[in-house]
């Protein structure tokens, strides 16, 4: 298997043989998936301006491929060297929403480029993905993370931007980070008695933040989601109302924008963070299970890609993408279905949003380049 | 290619046992939402298919026409008005500055007030709420806003039922109106007619004044069902696109209120009113037939009701509110004040019945009287020489009347003046009814504390001190002279009918008391009225008579002037010309009575406030009611004159044998 020691292939492999199809099929696949999913959520009944969105999505989408592909021809090793400024650069931008970036919905969270509203905490997941790669790959840790090792990468670089996003307040998408830049500590080994540690401090921190350090909005998303039915008009409204119009779907599905709950717009945010419940409503199970398969083969695909990475700091990258787009989609899915608390969480290469797409584009495109590369030796 | 970032192969490949971890992960996510999906999309399916169907129908209320208010001929007095308005739907609007421009050409308004709409509309009802642009459309608005509508989306024009009030500002207070009912009041409302069976919804009418508010049950109809498909905003979707509704959909209509006849005469009512507005009066009137059926209900100024019937404008109510002449009030039962000289009466009946005088006592009148060390003073400055009881009446003399109150005592005139009705609730069925007040020495001492003191008989005689009464009041009083001691209840609803007219509740007359009942608390002998409706009749009809100027030449009207001091003036300044005064320090002008004369089928009570007196101010506002009842009911008296045949038998002073009082009659 250990194909990136046999080098000289370069000459003999064109630009498209040398994109994993087995990666890009699946992509592409949700995309079809989405867009039409999108026209349905954004064609409903009464919708303003809804070619607007719709035709922005498709826009954004083909600007999404055009980035992806040109990550893929610039080598991930680029971005892995300017990691650290990219980390910082992206750091200083999510302070500066604290300053500057206009509140929506009750939370700072974007900065008006006026071209463009950017949300740093988005690229930050990218940029920790990055910076961790890049810090974990140059050091070995062959007997697992001891405490010393854990200091940097947990306090400072998953940490930092942590608490910024935390305090925006933006908990889900702090909650997000910590999980993406755990995930790759794990991946990378903890040695067991810390793990251990780590996982007894990590319930009093959740205990005290509980009582201290949540709001009452997001405290009321966990109690509601422990029983929704208790205010179905109020906070437990869009859990209900989610959870009907997955299951109305029944198995074949309502039809093609023949989805009552999202064409009456009973769903909130139905094209954003409740996209795969219009997708269940209107394609049933085998739309909603077609899907979560695809996204299968997506994830299969991608630790492929990082069992067959040139080097360690191509293998991490793209275990930390990965873990990216899995605990995204695990989490959206997860929320939709009701096994999660409702959190404010896009389903990635689905939801309707430019700097989503964007991102997960590009990162889709650092695996790329980490395959594309598994070549040049 | 050799500057790649330093890579410790070694550990690399250790991590090959960890991907399979991560498939084993993976493998495990997809397997526990299959289950998941399976369970929500399969077991439950069936169950939240249902469920999904229901959330997206929702009945809409239909709100019923409430019931039509008739006068006691048959005459539309409230009805309902089908309407049109255009409305906008903000939602569907693409561009809102060419739709209100569009709007602002075809309805001649300015755009910048359909953006406003909008923008308060939003602000109060959120984004989805219809907004209304303009009501009562024209021909013309519904043909122009028909072809706008071709171009802009958004646009409507919704049917509407407007409570409608034909006479305006005629009755306005009488009738009330409706409301929306608010936030605030619904958990009020709700839980004052739970036992009823009623709920009520914001954006409910609600009768909130006047006859509306009262007989709000009867005239409120039961709201129809119509079940259409929604969305989750509330927005009614246009027909059934998504093929749910089945046999579900569609609408069960509205049924209207009960129709209410009211005892109420359109012609009487009118003539009242037109008298008040023509003459600039202020104050309030009220014509009844003597079993206690209102005839007219007049309070002046007034406001349109109907402006209320389409959500009343802020300023247009802030005006009202801020109005000195007060005209929300219901001033017939509202606005109390001393009745004056036409309080004399009842001092009158009075005095006769408790024997202090017989109707030949003569009773000396000078210009002023000396009492407990004050002078009382006539308003004619040398007096009116030796009177009987009806010759005072006829001239209003106050000494008379001072003599009679000294005489009599408080206790013995609380007495007769509270059997008339003085100082109680008449319970005519309008809300916001008060007392007023007749004193007693017992009220003043629960009250103010304070021992009665004689000198306070004085002015309880001719009507002022601390009596307080209203125009029905009086009314209703005067009728019980003129009926020889029958006290009615004043009614205003005759009968009440379902919707295709059948009849549900007839009201019948109530006599309440009836002071002539020789067997009863009062007896009070029908000479003693007699002699008092002559004295009631000469004010009219005599010489020398105070209401004079007021006379018909077809029928005998008795009555009784009054002037209420609005403020206190010293002695001189009682003399001076109250129409140079400022407005609201004049007088208020009474006039009560009934006719004809002698067998009398109205009696019609006024109050003109700030008119100064009450023969020029109220007395023509009777007369003219008096003549619209006479050329309605009796056209045929309208060519005879009672003048010729009565001039003979004018009263003259009675020189007779008969005892004279004089003097201060302290010792009583």
């Amino acid at each position: 298997m250990a194909d990136y020691n046999s080098g000289f292939q370069i000459q003999e492999r064109g630009f498209l043989k040398k994109l994993d199809w087995n990666f890009i099929i699946p992509v592409l696949t949700l995309h079809v998936i989405g867009i039409i999913n999108l026209y349905s959520a954004t064609h409903g009944m009464g919708a303003v301006q809804t070619d607007k969105l719709f035709l922005s999505q498709v826009f954004w989408l083909l600007k999404g491929w055009i980035v992806f592909l040109g990550v893929t021809l610039v080598d991930y090793q680029f971005f892995l060297r300017a990691a650290y400024a990219i980390y910082g650069l992206n750091l200083i931008a999510l302070i500066a929403v604290k300053f500057f970036g206009k509140v929506a919905l009750g939370a700072q969270r974007w900065l008006d480029l006026g071209f463009f509203s950017y949300q740093p905490s988005e690229t930050m997941k990218l940029a920790l993905v990055l910076v961790l790669a890049r810090m974990l790959s140059q050091k070995s840790f062959n007997l697992g993370m001891g405490l010393k090792d854990l200091a940097f990468p947990l306090l400072i670089l998953i940490g930092v931007p942590f608490l910024i996003t935390a305090e925006q307040p933006d908990l889900g998408t702090a909650m997000m980070l910590l999980i993406i830049g755990s995930s790759l500590l794990f991946f990378v080994r903890i040695r067991r008695a810390i793990l251990v540690a780590l996982t007894a401090m990590t319930l009093m921190v959740a205990t005290g933040a509980w009582f201290f350090g949540l709001r009452d909005y997001q405290k009321h998303r966990i109690y509601t989601f422990l029983d929704p039915a208790r205010d179905p008009r109020g906070k437990g409204y869009n859990s209900i109302q989610s959870k009907i119009a997955v299951g109305s779907g029944q198995i074949l599905g309502k039809g093609f924008r023949k989805g009552t709950q999202s064409q009456l717009e009973f769903l909130p945010e139905r094209h954003t963070d409740f996209i795969f419940s219009v997708l269940s409503e209107e394609f049933g199970f085998l739309g909603s299970f077609f899907t979560i398969s695809v996204f299968g083969l997506l994830f299969m695909s991608m630790i492929r890609i990082a069992a067959h990475a040139r080097d360690k700091a191509g293998a991490l990258l793209t275990v930390g993408v990965t873990a990216t787009l899995f605990w995204h989609m695990f989490v959206n899915v997860s929320m939709v279905i009701g096994l999660l608390p409702i959190v404010g969480i896009p389903l990635p290469l689905l939801s309707y949003g430019g700097s989503n797409m964007l991102t997960t584009m590009a990162a889709l495109g650092l695996v790329s380049s980490v395959s594309y590369r598994k070549y040049l030796f | 290619m050799s500057d790649y970032l330093p890579s410790d192969e070694i550990e690399a490949k250790d991590y090959q046992p960890r991907y399979r971890l991560l498939y084993i992960l993976l493998g495990m996510t997809i397997v526990i939402f299959a289950i998941r999906l399976w369970y929500l999309q399969i077991v439950n399916g069936r169950e939240l298919r249902q469920f999904s169907e229901q959330n997206s129908i929702r009945e809409t209320k239909i709100p019923a026409p409430r019931g039509i208010v008739y006068d006691r001929n048959g005459e539309v007095l409230v009805e309902n008005l089908p309407g049109f308005e255009v409305t906008l739907s903000p939602q569907y609007i693409a561009n809102f500055d060419e739709t209100a421009e569009a709007l602002g050409i075809a309805l001649n308004i300015p755009p910048a007030s359909v953006l406003l709409a909008v923008q308060k509309s939003r602000r109060m009802n959120g984004p989805f709420r219809p907004v209304r642009i303009k009501e009562n459309l024209t021909r013309d608005d519904i043909f122009n806003i028909e072809i706008l509508k071709q171009d802009y989306t958004g646009v409507d024009i919704k049917e509407t039922v407007l409570r409608s009030y034909p006479m305006k500002d005629n009755g306005a207070q009488f009738f009330g109106y409706v409301g929306e009912v608010s936030k605030r009041q619904l958990p009020l409302l709700n839980e004052k007619f739970a036992a009823k069976g009623l709920r009520f919804a914001q954006g409910d009418l609600i009768g909130t004044s006047g006859l509306e508010e009262v007989y709000d049950l009867d005239l409120r109809g039961r709201d129809g069902i119509s079940v259409a498909q929604l969305d989750a905003h509330g927005r009614e979707a246009f027909g059934d696109p998504m093929g749910l509704l089945g046999s579900m959909g569609g609408v069960t209509p509205a049924s209207p209120g009960n129709n209410v006849i009211l005892t109420i005469d359109k012609d009487v009512q009118e003539a009242g009113w037109r008298a008040f507005v023509d003459n600039e009066r202020i104050g309030g009137a009220v014509a009844m037939k003597v079993n206690g059926e209102i005839l007219a209900w007049v309070s002046a100024p007034s406001f349109d009701p109907n402006e209320f019937s389409t959500g009343i404008a802020p300023d247009t109510w802030r005006r009202l509110v801020n109005d000195p002449d007060k005209p929300l009030r219901n001033k017939p039962i509202q606005d109390h004040n001393a009745p004056g000289s036409t309080f004399k009466p009842f001092i009158a009946v009075t005095a006769l019945a408790e024997n202090v005088i017989t109707p030949n006592t003569v009773v000396s009148c000078p210009g002023l009287l000396k009492f407990a060390g004050r002078p009382y003073h006539d308003t004619l400055r040398g007096g009116h020489g030796n009177l009987v009881v009806t010759q005072a009446i006829e001239r209003s003399a106050n000494i008379f009347f001072y003599k009679m109150g000294i005489a009599l005592g408080i206790d013995k005139m609380f007495k007769y003046c509270d059997g008339f009705g003085i100082g109680r609730r008449t319970g005519v069925e309008l809300s916001g009814e008060r007392s007023g007040l007749m004193p007693s020495a017992e009220w003043k001492k629960n009250t103010i504390g304070e021992e009665w003191q004689p000198g306070e008989n004085l002015s309880v005689a001719i009507g002022q001190g601390f009596v307080l009464t209203n125009p029905l009041q009086m009314t209703v009083g005067y009728n019980a002279i003129g009926t020889e001691g029958k006290v009615v209840k004043p009614f205003v609803v005759k009968r009440i009918l379902t919707a295709d007219n059948k009849l549900l509740k007839e009201f019948e007359p109530q006599v309440l008391r009836d002071l002539g009942d020789m067997k009863g608390e009062y007896h009070i002998k029908k000479e003693v009225f007699k002699t008092v409706k002559e004295g009631l009749r000469l004010v009219v009809n005599g010489e020398r008579g105070t209401a004079r100027g007021s006379r018909l030449k077809f029928i005998e009207m008795a009555g009784k002037t009054g002037t209420s001091q609005v403020m206190n003036f010293s002695a001189d300044q009682i003399y001076s010309s109250c129409e140079a005064r400022p407005k609201y320090q004049r007088h208020h002008g009474w006039f009560i009575g009934y006719a004809p004369a002698e067998n009398p089928e109205i009696a019609i009570g006024v109050l003109a406030e700030h008119s100064c007196h009450g023969s020029s101010g109220a007395a023509p506002i009777a007369k003219a009611m008096v003549a619209a009842y006479v050329a309605k009911y009796h056209p045929e008296w309208l060519d005879r004159d009672v003048r010729k045949k009565k001039e003979a038998g004018q009263s003259t002073p009675a020189e007779s044998s008969a005892p004279i009082i004089d003097g201060p009659i302290e010792g009583e």
